[in-house]
């Protein structure tokens, strides 16, 4: 029943999560044969600066199917609206404030056991937002005129739920250290965009980047599975799971 | 023999900081009673149920509840098994029904009184499908005791259960505690600074004061123990004496020398006589005044 309470809790923010990523692979793969058209009218920017390039790359994947979709969908909308969802999921784990707070501390079942459920209920409902959409994109495509394969998709959504899981599991971690529910997701959104922000302009650290992973660039440019940059992140998620969770043994309410 | 014990805390103590929440509180409640546990705000009574249901790590001293080590994890999940709990805001599941909420508990409880269930539904007149977060209060308060009372606990901890509610709605939910103790036989942790409603159903009570328990025992012996002495003199009362063992509290008013006295009443009598008393009256102390001499003595 622990699951069932960790559902109740968390099922509008999983529910609303996977109709917002799921509308948005829609209209990617619906989106395709508009952009591609206007894809073919653009003339390439000439230059050596980054946005030049930049410019020149997008207009060059956006030429083919598979690098709309990756260059659109994996590498920024889902990548962008899993962060954002996965932040939602991972706050008001176990607040000494939250209304009932007190009631299921008072059930004969161990913090450890409360957060272990919650944290795997929050996990699975981060898998469904992320693979979902992810294997829409392969099933909807030949509604386009289109393939997109089903591995490709499952490696990308695999990719996608890895690296969010580590904002999932932040959140979760910064919620056992504050009563309210809003700075926890505040401080992981800013920390996101700080990692972002790093893994864009300091680019050596891309293997193991969180957002590198969650791209699945490397997979995507034809280098294999980020196996890496997969054990990396799962790694990172697990230690701060870990934490969050001794977190709340320790603490007095 | 004397009842086993259901709670036992020696020297249990709580910091926060430099804050003692509790200072070495002792601490016995006896299996079948109803203990009525009293303090002012912020006196520890909070803390005390915390620790006993394993939600706060004492700093220091000895908790046992079944006997088992109410510090250790383990052993306050298997505390809790055998508890009710009812808290002060009555904090349920806002997102849940009644019905939801009901089955969500009795999950837990391998002994849940479906019966019991039933019955309190009834006559409480709760709907399964009914919010939780739009009850009144009084019927929040309804629904947590049935929670608390379906589990088959041994031991309901309830932190002022009629805080916030009306006279009316206070007094039943007073009635239902008793005939649900008599019918069950359960042990009744009562924590509340209502004295008049541990008056009228406590059998023990224990006063806390910063964290430490300054009286505790059976109310009807510690009625028994508690007098005033008024005694009334010719001329203005004598500055001093009354300094007999027992003595909590002496008020001196022009003729008269109004004594409270913990036990040795038969001295402080004596005393007032030698010091040329005219007349001297002894009556019983209300549980509301014996708090508040306690408390001020300590003050």
């Amino acid at each position: 029943m622990l699951w069932h309470k960790a559902w109740i809790d968390t099922r509008w923010r999983c529910l609303i999560g996977l109709a917002v990523l799921l509308l948005s692979a829609m209209g990617t793969v619906f989106g395709y044969q508009l952009v591609s058209s206007k894809a073919l009218d653009i003339t390439a920017p000439q230059g050596s600066g980054m946005v030049a390039a930049a410019i020149r790359e997008a207009l060059e994947l956006s030429r083919t199917f598979k690098g709309y979709v990756w260059l659109n969908a994996f590498s920024q909308n889902l990548s962008q609206l899993g962060t954002l969802f996965a932040i939602l999921l991972g706050g008001g784990a176990l607040r000494s404030e939250a209304p009932g707070t007190l009631y299921t501390l008072s059930l004969p079942f161990s913090r450890r056991a409360l957060m272990t459920t919650r944290a795997a209920t929050g996990l699975a409902e981060l898998l469904a937002i992320t693979i979902v959409p992810a294997l829409a994109i392969a099933v909807l495509a030949p509604a386009v005129g289109e393939r997109y394969s089903i591995l490709d998709a499952l490696v990308h959504g695999v990719c996608l739920f890895a690296g969010t899981a580590v904002f999932f599991s932040l959140t979760f971690l910064l919620s056992t250290s504050f009563p309210d529910p809003w700075r926890p997701p505040i401080i992981a959104c800013g920390i996101a965009v700080v990692i972002g922000m790093f893994e864009t302009f300091f680019g050596r650290v891309a293997p193991v980047g969180i957002f590198h992973v969650i791209h699945g660039e490397s997979y995507f440019r034809g280098d294999g599975v980020p196996w890496l940059g997969l054990v990396v992140v799962v790694a990172i998620s697990a230690v701060l799971l870990r934490v969050a969770i001794a977190a709340i043994e320790r603490q007095d309410f | 023999m004397a009842d086993p014990l259901v709670i036992e805390c020696a020297g249990l103590s709580k910091h926060y900081g430099s804050t003692r929440a509790l200072d070495g509180l002792d601490l016995q409640v006896p299996r079948g009673s109803i203990f009525g546990f009293l303090g002012r705000n912020g006196a520890g009574k909070t803390t005390t149920i915390k620790i006993l249901l394993g939600m706060v790590h004492p700093t220091g001293g000895r908790v046992h509840v079944f006997d088992l080590p109410a510090a250790e994890r383990e052993a306050s999940v298997a505390i809790r098994r055998r508890c009710g709990f009812v808290s002060e805001e009555k904090d349920l599941y806002n997102g849940m029904t009644v019905g939801e909420i009901v089955a969500f508990t009795a999950s837990f409880y391998p002994r849940w009184r479906a019966d019991l269930q039933e019955r309190y539904l009834r006559s409480f007149e709760l709907s399964a499908d009914a919010n939780v977060k739009t009850l009144s209060r009084g019927t929040r308060t309804k629904l947590a005791l049935l929670l608390a009372f379906c589990r088959g606990a041994e031991l309901l901890i309830l932190d002022e259960p009629t805080s916030g509610l009306d006279p009316a709605v206070a007094e039943e939910v007073l009635q239902l505690l008793v005939s649900h103790v008599a019918r069950e036989e359960t042990t009744i942790f009562l924590s509340s600074h209502h004295l008049a409603e541990i008056d009228q159903i406590a059998d023990r009570i224990g006063i806390v004061h910063r964290g430490r328990m300054i009286l505790s025992g059976v109310l009807d012996d510690l009625r028994q123990d508690f007098r005033r002495v008024q005694a009334v003199f010719d001329g203005d009362a004598p500055g001093a004496g009354f300094a007999t063992p027992g003595v909590v509290r002496v008020r001196r008013k022009g003729r008269t020398v109004d004594v409270t006295a913990h036990g040795h009443v038969d001295d402080v009598v004596a005393e007032a006589r030698a010091l040329g008393a005219v007349a001297v009256d002894v009556s019983a102390v209300p549980l509301k005044e014996m708090f508040l001499e306690l408390v001020a003595m300590e003050d």
